[in-house]
């Protein structure tokens, strides 16, 4: 076995025990900590795949931007009893078959619409960027100022909240 | 597999560095300390008190590690841990040489910023494990404070990558001139600003302003796993201090070769005291102030920084 397919392999099974982890754990610490686990099993996926980019991303954006914004908001959230809140679902079985079927769907469609199209993608940083910023710029720069009217939406938003 | 086994030996080199560096960190502040505030620091054991470090390792080695019997057991155990592996793992990129870096990579400036936010999950578990209302308040200030400094600290960083043209850190010390220093004056202050409050080091101490929060987010740690925060604090400030020494004062410019890696420390060493300096001089501002200050002054700076670098990049 290489070097590249054991870290894959060891990102792989850092993924499933975090996935399981976050689906089966009781106290919603740990079941961020989980979720962690897989965000950063997925960051290391990319890593060995040769994607360090994303990888990179996927530590700022998911690890260091939605888990810490989700640990917040279970910080910040206080059951009324004082007890720490816990996850209890009454609906294990309708869950799974959501999932299962968000999956099926997902499978399904990627295999559809990517299944004989192999695209050449770029591993390097560099290639990214020029292509972002090259065939790619219209859509780019739409996402950007998409991001940047949310930003400023949440701005006025909160200030409103303020005065009111 | 070899190609494995080197990156553990570089990852058991980096830590070895990393805490070797905060136990000296720890002696140099208590001296620097004393020397502002007319204080003793330590002087009675060695030359200026420097064995000092020898005779505290053991003391937090043998310290009673208590757990609250409150607190989530495992995650109280862990998290420090997970505190100080991202600090450890950001030297693995510092550039110590031209041409040399223990992990050489294409993304080593991004991955330099990134490592940070694995801190903050961290920082946040363990004030949570302790199930006390000091340290949860300690946490969600440290990280708030965290996040909001990412983003000057990463734009005070993206002038040198477009100098540079590259995000591998030996590329930002090959490209690197003198002129580099009056140009980037700006962003090297923002970078020192942004990371003395990424680091929670004073002025920006709040998460563990003594006076409400007793010491912030690890109140209740003790012993060893109160020390792995401590080498966690100290182990940041020499990370960032060599960052800046090496990508923005030219690392070992003007000198090449071993007598370049001295100048490089030599330069992280005054940093690493100048940080230190700032801490026991300036009073710890208010969290309003830190957070306003972030987003009102620094921010703006950094974004006109990187705009003149856009702007006389095409005459360079």
């Amino acid at each position: 076995m290489t070097a590249q397919s054991a870290g894959l392999a060891l990102a792989i099974a850092l993924m499933l025990a975090g996935a399981i982890g976050a689906v089966l754990l009781k106290e919603v610490m740990r079941v961020m900590i989980a979720l962690g686990a897989f965000l950063f099993g997925v960051a290391a996926m990319y890593a060995y795949l040769g994607y360090s980019f994303l990888a990179i991303a996927q530590v700022f954006v998911y690890v260091g931007g939605v888990l810490v914004l989700m640990v917040f908001a279970v910080m910040t959230a206080r059951r009324a009893d004082g007890e720490r809140p816990a996850i209890v679902s009454r609906h294990d079985v309708g869950s799974a078959a959501v999932a299962a079927g968000v999956g099926a769907m997902l499978f399904l469609s990627l295999r559809t619409a990517f299944g004989d199209t192999s695209v050449p993608v770029s591993r390097s940083a560099s290639d990214l960027a020029s292509e972002l910023l090259g065939p790619r710029l219209v859509a780019f720069e739409a996402a950007g100022v998409f991001l940047l009217a949310a930003l400023v939406a949440v701005a006025v938003i909160l200030k409103g909240g303020e005065e009111r | 597999m070899t190609s494995f086994l080197l990156g553990a030996l570089w990852g058991v080199v980096g830590v070895v560095v990393i805490a070797g560096g905060a136990v000296i960190g720890v002696w140099w502040e208590r001296k620097v300390a004393g020397r502002i505030q007319l204080r003793y620091g330590p002087q009675q054991i060695g030359p200026a008190g420097s064995l000092q470090m020898l005779a505290d390792v053991p003391k937090l080695l043998f310290k009673e590690d208590v757990v609250p019997s409150g607190a989530d057991k495992p995650l109280f155990k862990y998290a420090p841990l997970v505190v100080f592996a991202p600090v450890a793992a950001a030297i693995a990129v510092i550039p110590f040489a031209k041409g040399w870096a223990m992990f050489d990579t294409a993304v080593g400036v991004l991955f330099f910023l990134a490592v940070p936010s694995i801190e903050v999950v961290a920082i946040l578990v363990a004030a949570w494990a302790q199930r006390n209302t000091y340290s949860a308040l300690g946490g969600l200030r440290a990280a708030s404070q965290m996040i909001a400094y990412e983003v000057p600290r990463a734009l005070s960083v993206a002038p040198l990558v477009l100098l540079a043209g590259s995000l591998r850190p030996t590329d930002l010390v090959a490209a690197w001139r003198w002129w580099w220093v009056p140009l980037l004056a700006l962003a090297f202050l923002i970078y020192l600003i942004s990371s003395i409050a990424e680091m929670n080091r004073g002025p920006f101490d709040l998460p563990e302003a003594e006076s409400e929060l007793v010491a912030g987010y690890f109140a209740d740690y003790s012993g060893m796993r109160w020390a792995i925060f401590m080498m966690a604090e100290y182990g940041a400030i020499i990370t960032t201090s060599l960052f800046a020494a090496a990508t923005f004062l030219g690392a070992g410019w003007p000198f090449d070769g071993a007598l370049g890696v001295v100048a490089l420390i030599v330069k992280a060493a005054a940093l690493v005291t100048l940080v230190m300096w700032t801490k026991w001089t300036l009073p710890r501002i208010r969290q309003d102030q830190l957070l306003r200050f972030c987003w009102t002054v620094l921010v703006p700076a950094a974004l006109v920084q990187l705009a003149i670098v856009g702007v006389v990049l095409p005459w360079l």
